[in-house]
């Protein structure tokens, strides 16, 4: 149990406070800081949002494919480094889409607008 | 006689410190006021970047080859000067903020002028070739081919403590597709869209030689044109700008020579992972060396941006439905 506002409500407060309020008043050559605050704490914000369950689903697709043990995504990396999947057609087209899962996850966080931009997600 | 007037730091230049500096010469050949930039070394680096006085010799001879660059005009590493390698040239004047300039409207009409003349001016910096003793400094193309890239990524990748699969997967199809070599000449290794200057309309500098060394001419290409120096317009795919067309049509105008698209696909591809490494390094500065910097911090999650423009150039059948 948790004291509310929630930890993300205030962060949506503190952005607000910053961009709306702070900003102005902060000389000229500091506002490009102040931007760079206010962009981490939107991606804290995005990453606090995540559902839990997305994560370990990706790493089951991964040991789907290279088997369970520690470090699946590691094992993985090295599998596609050697091009481990190349010969096989489904467990190729398998790995590029949990390559794809993976990018566009890891964008919604940090940069949603470059996923929409491309036209992708 | 020198009495500095005025000094003050320049904002960009993620790697190096640059300073403008206004100077009173008395006498001899710089008499009079001189507006100065700066450039020192930052407290922590990256492995690909030179030295402030072999950066000073690769500015020289671009500047004797006639291609836009500040004019350098004194180096030193007397550590009693300012603590470290520096070198002073000429202030060159206009913006080279990205953003701005991808997206002002008011170069609207000039954007093809303005590419065509960027593609001279690289082909003047390829016209730069080896052996040359003022840049003996320089590594031999053979050793810093596609392959050796790709070798130093892949340790760099081994080091780091988050695995990247889409970088490992990029980084086969390049290893499988290392086009034929050629004879190398003097790539910038960062010419893009927030490495020149524009006053107004009128291109006033290329900027950032730290990264300079023997190539295939198509990687500075590609280099330019890959999506992350797009910045406001990623349909532009000559920086963000304009079309290749009046890039590539500059280009052949000066140096005679045609442009291979495959090659260029290639130098582009591994553009996206040479740069993806390159923003994980610059996050490394802030994790690892204690360089307390956000933007440093929040360069390495652009390396997720590359990886997406890696998946969108190389997998035929494209995003899958259901991802």
């Amino acid at each position: 149990m948790r004291d509310l506002p929630s930890g993300p409500a205030l962060l949506a407060l503190a952005l607000d406070v910053l961009t709306n309020e702070l900003m102005l008043l902060l000389p000229e050559e500091r506002r490009p800081d102040a931007l760079l605050v206010a962009r981490c704490m939107v991606i804290a914000q995005r990453e606090a949002e995540v559902s839990p369950e997305e994560r370990p689903a990706i790493l089951r697709e991964i040991e789907m494919l290279c088997g369970q043990g520690v470090d699946a995504l590691r094992r993985f990396a090295n599998d596609l480094r050697i091009g481990a999947f190349e010969k096989l057609q489904p467990r190729e087209r398998a790995a590029r889409a949990i390559l794809w899962r993976l990018t566009i996850a890891k964008l919604r966080q940090s940069n949603p607008k470059f996923l929409a931009d491309n036209g992708v997600g | 006689m020198v009495e500095i007037t005025a000094l003050s730091r320049l904002r960009g230049g993620a790697l190096q410190e640059n300073w403008g500096l206004d100077a009173r010469f008395s006498g001899g050949a710089f008499d009079g006021e001189q507006r100065l930039v700066l450039r020192a070394s930052a407290a922590t680096g990256i492995a690909a970047s030179m030295t402030r006085l072999q950066e000073f010799a690769v500015q020289k001879a671009a500047f004797v080859a006639g291609v836009t660059v500040p004019e350098p005009l004194f180096a030193s590493q007397d550590p009693a000067i300012v603590g470290r390698q520096f070198f002073i040239m000429r202030r060159a004047h206009g913006i080279v903020a990205p953003d701005r300039i991808t997206s002002d409207t008011a170069l609207e009409p000039m954007r093809p002028t303005i590419t065509e003349r960027l593609g001279r001016e690289l082909a003047r910096i390829h016209a730069i070739r080896p052996p040359r003793s003022d840049l003996a400094f320089l590594a031999p193309y053979q050793e810093v081919g596609p392959a050796q890239q790709i070798a130093g990524f892949r340790a760099y990748l081994d080091r780091h403590p988050t695995p990247r699969p889409v970088l490992e997967w990029g980084m086969r199809w390049l290893e499988t597709h290392i086009p034929p070599a050629v004879e190398p000449v003097l790539c910038h290794h960062d010419f893009r869209t927030g490495n020149y200057m524009l006053a107004g309309t009128a291109l006033t500098a290329i900027l950032d030689w730290e990264f300079a060394g023997w190539g295939d001419p198509h990687e500075d290409i590609g280099w330019f044109c890959c999506k992350s120096w797009r910045f406001a317009r990623l349909d532009r795919e000559a920086g963000g700008i304009a079309d290749r067309a009046p890039f590539y049509r500059g280009y052949k105008r000066e140096s005679g020579r045609s442009i291979d698209p495959r090659r260029v696909r290639f130098w582009e591809v591994l553009a996206s992972v040479r740069w993806a490494i390159t923003a994980l390094e610059q996050s490394d500065r802030h994790m690892i060396g204690g360089e307390r910097d956000l933007d440093l911090a929040l360069t390495g999650r652009r390396a997720t941006e590359c990886e997406l423009e890696i998946l969108m150039l190389l997998d035929r059948e494209g995003c899958p439905r259901d991802a």
